[in-house]
């Protein structure tokens, strides 16, 4: 063809029998483009190629479609290509052809510096969708719990977003925001501006929503058809919400925990007009519902002082960080109950930031009964048995320590390191300070035992992993062993097929000699002839 | 109805259109006291009948036509596509398989000539991409040619496809008895099939020679109204003739 006057495209593929260059351009993004070679976004590509299925489809066929097509172009780089116009050039299927040629324009190898398609240009009229309404990930609920009065701003930007729906553009509200401020919503019918509690009637275009006793009575707005309601059910949210409770419900709902304990089913059965998730969130709601369950399980031995200092303690913790923490309880069973105590607290301190993030650090103790949370916390971290036997340990340490008062400094740093302390409900006459330090020290003392366990398991793991490297490196060079055996065998047979030649090869040479002497003159002159022959 | 990815060359394919969709040709030319219908358009066999019946209705209807027409064209679709249906399930053909495409044809006022390869084996195929492809590369308007490009490639396919069922039940009779006899060979499975060897070798170029160009590409022209005009005179008096 006429590829001589071929270049290449890209300065860092120049070939250097090309002494005139000239410069194509193409974009970054395909500099993997060579013309001596299929690049792997090729292969992928155009995989029908690299397959083998049909002597149509090779390897070959591909590049020299792919070069002839890239050559067409830069012809004229100002012309638009089109595939019409390549396609009586090449010899195959307009199918696979057409694929090829859509391959290289879009990675801009052809029509890169080309005007764009006349089309394409009347047709790109700038259109923009505004997207009316809440988007999938939101969801619209009513107000959860009449626990904690709401803060006003949140409800006046609330109103006046709904307010202002029919005029100007609106943003859907974030869904980050409605995760963290959802059930601090309350919806308000736009007609008579009550609350919708449970169920109302959501216009189609935007969040327009009318209450139930409005739309009956059919005072839904001008410009509006009953059509474009639709009935939204609350009440079918309170599973992720929560709801309202009465002192009735509350009441039922703390007998039958007393009465069943942690069997959830029970409870809920109990407290008939709730379901089990509406329970648990309401129970640990509670000021003291954490110690209720704690004493009714029984987990953690350590958390008797935790119980008090909580029960005499009431924290006014709004109902959306409880929700967070029935949701981290849900998905981490194992550590539910440390972080539900970690983010009370967090509760307490920073109310304007929901725990969206578990924070695993709680803030510096400078309280009494911060502290007890956090030895409480810590220790409930390891297993009972660990912490059991933490206390048997911490008890005798206590008890030497009741000996000498005077060594109580020293003992404070002596302690973290022999991993033994804990504060026992029956010494409840020990003097507070004595009980701090010594929770204090069963803290670090489990939390030292925990590691320890850790960093135990880590060594076996990691052994372990050698031990398989280890197999796996021994497997190889086991059947690179044999391997070789087996070529060196191979050599073998064929060194002594070789030497057999060898032998048989001298053999008929001598033959040969024995009989051209034999034979005598005759042959030898033919010989000589054919000598002669080959000589000159 | 998801086309297999690659077809596997060896085992035989069971028959269908040769393309993504799995779509039927149908042509219709009914006429009815004086009064004509033409139409062809593509039907997927996997509807239920009773769309059929209110196909032609809501034809009969936009198009004022006398209800008469109404069973002349449920009839005419259903005996094609029970035509198509009858080769369901049977082999087609083995191997590779590439067909030229002959277009010739008359949309209003474009005429239109072309030809092309296509690959029965290439499942990915689109005729109606293609038409649209080659109306935008050649700036055709009528919005009528685009459609009528794809319906004559799908109408040439199910030809082929038809003749190739044909072959290779012939093939299985000849060879009855035989075991083995898995690979029809393409020249015996369809006389329009190109001999794969020569063009794609080794030592040949896929690349057209030069003088080859213009037997392959695209020929569109514009009649005038008096050609149209006679054109169609001349259509009639062959048609009665």
């Amino acid at each position: 063809m006429e590829n001589n006057t071929r270049h290449d495209p890209n300065p860092d593929f120049t070939r250097p029998e090309e002494p005139e260059l000239d410069l194509y351009t193409i974009p970054s993004h395909s500099s993997w483009f060579s013309w001596n070679d299929i690049h792997e976004t090729e292969r992928l590509a155009l995989k029908e190629f690299f397959e083998g299925t049909s002597i149509s489809r090779t390897p070959k066929i591909y590049k020299e479609y792919r070069d002839f097509i890239i050559n067409k172009y830069r012809e004229d780089p100002s012309h638009r290509l089109n595939f019409t116009e390549i396609r009586k050039c090449l010899v195959g299927d307009v199918t696979l052809l057409r694929k090829v040629f859509c391959f290289l324009e879009n990675w801009g190898l052809i029509n890169f510096v080309a005007p764009p398609r006349p089309r394409e240009g009347s047709q790109n009229d700038i259109k923009v969708r505004v997207e009316d309404g809440a988007p999938n990930g939101v969801r619209v609920v009513a107000d959860p719990s009449s626990l904690r009065p709401l803060s006003a701003p949140v409800v006046k930007e609330k109103s006046s977003d709904s307010g202002f729906g029919e005029g100007g553009v609106k943003l859907p509200p974030l869904a980050s925001y409605s995760d963290v401020f959802g059930d601090l919503k309350r919806l308000r019918c736009g007609n008579c501006g009550d609350k919708c509690d449970s169920e109302y009637y959501e216009y189609y275009k935007d969040n327009f929503i009318v209450c139930v006793k409005c739309f009956k009575s059919g005072n839904y707005g001008e410009n509006k058809s009953v059509d474009d309601f639709k009935l939204k059910d609350c009440s079918g949210n309170t599973v992720t919400t929560g709801a309202v409770w009465t002192e009735e419900e509350t009441l039922l709902l703390l007998e039958s925990v007393l009465r069943h304990g942690d069997n959830w089913d029970l409870v809920a059965r109990d407290v008939q007009t709730k379901s089990k998730l509406d329970c648990i969130t309401k129970l640990v709601e509670l000021p003291f519902g954490g110690s209720l369950i704690d004493s009714i399980n029984g987990r953690a031995t350590s958390s008797g002082p935790t119980t008090n200092l909580n029960g005499a303690k009431p924290v006014p913790v709004p109902s959306s960080e409880h929700q967070e923490n029935i949701r981290n309880e849900d998905q981490g069973q194992n550590l539910g109950h440390g972080i539900t105590n970690e983010n009370e607290q967090n509760g307490d301190s920073e109310n304007q930031e929901p725990p969206l993030k578990k924070k695993r650090t709680a803030p510096a103790p400078d309280a009494d009964s911060s502290l007890m949370k956090q030895v409480a916390l810590i220790s409930t971290m390891v297993g009972p048995q660990i912490t059991a036997a933490a206390a048997e340990a911490a008890v005798t340490v206590l008890s030497d320590e009741m000996v000498d008062d005077d060594e109580d400094s020293e003992m404070k740093e002596r302690s973290s390191p022999s991993e033994t302390q804990e504060m026992s409900p029956e010494k409840n006459d020990v003097p507070l300070p004595l009980r701090i330090r010594a929770a204090v020290a069963t803290g670090l003392g489990a939390a030292a035992a925990h590691s320890k366990l850790l960093a135990d398991q880590e060594e076996r793991e990691i052994e372990h992993l050698v031990a398989t490297i280890i197999e796996a490196q021994f497997k190889k060079l086991h059947s690179k062993i044999k391997h070789c055996e087996e070529a060196e065998q191979l050599m073998e047979k064929e060194y002594a097929a070789i030497e057999e030649i060898k032998e048989y090869i001298l053999e008929e040479r001598l033959n040969i000699l024995q009989r051209t002497y034999g034979a005598g003159i005759p042959k030898s002159r033919e010989q000589g002839a054919v000598q002669s022959q080959t000589g000159a | 109805m998801k086309a297999p990815a690659t077809a596997s060359w060896r085992a035989p394919l069971k028959f269908r259109m040769p393309t993504t969709e799995n779509l039927v040709p149908i042509r219709l030319d009914i006429e009815v006291d004086g009064q004509r219908y033409k139409d062809s358009f593509t039907w997927n066999p996997y509807d239920p009948d009773s769309e059929v019946v209110m196909f032609a209705k809501r034809t009969v209807k936009d198009l004022k036509l006398a209800p008469s027409f109404i069973p002349q064209i449920v009839q005419s679709i259903q005996s094609q596509l029970a035509d198509f249906r009858s080769y369901e399930g049977q082999d087609m053909y083995a191997g590779d398989k590439i067909v030229p495409i002959k277009l010739d044809l008359r949309v209003n006022h474009t005429v239109i000539r072309d030809q092309f390869l296509w690959d029965l084996n290439n499942f990915e195929s689109d005729p109606e991409e293609f038409a649209r492809t080659l109306c935008e590369d050649l700036g055709i308007e009528d919005p009528e040619v685009g459609p009528a490009i794809a319906f004559a490639i799908r109408e040439q396919l199910y030809e082929i496809a038809i003749q190739n069922v044909n072959a290779a039940r012939e093939n299985r009779i000849s060879k009855k008895g035989r075991r083995g006899a898995e690979y029809f060979p393409p020249s015996k499975a369809g006389s329009a099939a190109l001999d794969l060897m020569k063009l794609f070798s080794f030592r040949s170029s896929v690349v057209r020679k030069r003088k080859e160009w213009d037997y392959y590409k695209p020929a569109v022209d514009l009649l005038s109204n008096e050609d149209l005009y006679a054109l169609e005179a001349k259509e009639e008096w062959l048609r009665n003739a």
